[in-house]
């Protein structure tokens, strides 16, 4: 067996060392180590501007809906003005009082013995309606105060079936001074006030279905 | 293997120079820019909510629009009878002529006072005063039912009604009517 002797041998181990160079290994680590870290900051940024973008975006689309919504709150509020308005005068023109039917029932209570002289009628409240009436006559008859006191009763009854509330008081019931004559027969007769007082209707609400942000 | 003083000194000055290298990426690189993630998130979702809030406006005044039509015409029904010009031009005429038609003449109409409506806009409330010296009350009575009937914005909120003493079957008469108009 020839012997084989390697003269090169402190030159290949110092190539050796030089390719397993603990220096030269960390450098190559260390800038894998940056490089990872570099595309990491660049992908980061990428992403800031992703977002970025997507907010211009967004302000562009905020601004053009805040415009119309400005636009259209404005139209909205002119809407339930309107609306508004058409709903609170049909309410007034629902709730008010009417004296026609209030006419009426008096005339129908009135009997034949008995003169109404004065009619005195007044409405307030809103909704609520109070009505306030003066009734002053001249009862005739055989008991004239009792004529009299048949009209209260009878006014008080008709006005309740329709009305709230009804009182009717006799401010006034006095016999008459002066003697009155019929067919040539002298009767008696008596003058009265009566006050009567009902309500009607209920609170007025104006509410047009919309509500305010 | 010893290091030697030289050797030692560069692994503790890279050390350091490592040290400071991480640092600064992260604080000085990757912190402001999460920051600025974390702002500009922030600044999307505040927007998106009040781009939200402006199309639900949208929408609601669309519904609004869609039963404005409605409402218009119940405005315009009410307020038709009111025609243009000061009250005073026209309510006495209209009354004179609305009782004449019903057999009552001489009714003279003043104006007593006018209120502006802080619920309605644009529109006031006269109240004036009719003076009818002679009048029957079922005549009467039923004028004042037709006067309810044809003028849905007037009330009548007073009423007064004397006898005569030598005509038994005629009376005086006083009404007071609050009526709404433009203003």
């Amino acid at each position: 067996m020839a012997i084989r002797l390697n003269l090169y041998h402190e030159v290949m181990k110092v190539e050796a060392l030089k390719r397993r160079d603990p220096l030269k290994i960390s450098m190559y680590g260390l800038s894998a180590v940056v490089m990872g870290l570099a595309g990491y900051y660049l992908w980061q940024v990428m992403v800031g501007s992703g977002l970025k973008r997507e907010l211009a975006g967004k302000v562009v689309e905020f601004q053009e809906v805040e415009r119309k919504a400005k636009l259209a709150k404005a139209r909205e509020e002119e809407l339930e003005e309107v609306a508004k308005v058409g709903v609170y005068l049909v309410k007034k023109a629902e709730g008010r009082f009417y004296w026609g039917p209030v006419l009426e029932q008096i005339a129908g209570v009135v009997p034949a013995e008995v003169q109404l002289t004065r009619l005195v009628g007044g409405v307030s409240g809103e909704g609520v309606k109070r009505c306030v009436l003066t009734i002053d006559g001249v009862s005739v008859g055989a008991e004239p105060r009792r004529v009299a006191e048949n009209l209260r009763k009878a006014l008080a009854e008709k006005l309740g079936v329709e009305y709230g509330g009804v009182t009717a008081k006799f401010r006034s019931l006095e016999d008459m001074a002066e003697g009155l004559a019929k067919g040539g027969k002298g009767i008696s007769g008596a003058t009265f006030a009566i006050q009567a007082e009902f309500r009607m209707g209920e609170e007025v609400v104006v509410e047009t279905g919309r509500r305010k942000r | 293997m010893k290091l030697g003083r030289e050797e030692v000194q560069k692994i503790v000055l890279g050390g350091l120079i490592i040290f400071g290298v991480i640092f600064s990426y992260f604080n000085l690189l990757l912190g402001p820019l999460a920051r600025g993630k974390k702002a500009t998130r922030e600044r999307i979702t505040a927007l998106a909510g009040e781009i939200e809030a402006g199309k639900a406006q949208l929408m609601k005044t669309e519904a609004a629009e869609r039963l404005a039509p409605e409402q218009a015409e119940v405005r315009r029904a009410m307020v038709s009878g009111i025609p243009e010009g000061s009250p005073v031009a026209w309510f006495p005429p209209r009354m004179g002529w609305f009782f004449k038609e019903r057999g009552m003449e001489k009714v003279s109409t003043r104006m007593t006072s006018e209120v502006v409506e802080k619920e309605v806009r644009g529109f006031r409330q006269v109240v004036w005063t009719l003076d009818f010296p002679k009048v029957g009350f079922f005549q009467f009575a039923g004028a004042i039912a037709d006067l309810e009937n044809a003028e849905p914005l007037l009330e009548v909120t007073q009423i007064q009604i004397d006898a005569g003493r030598e005509e038994p079957e005629v009376q005086k008469a006083v009404l007071t009517v609050s009526h709404y108009v433009n203003l």
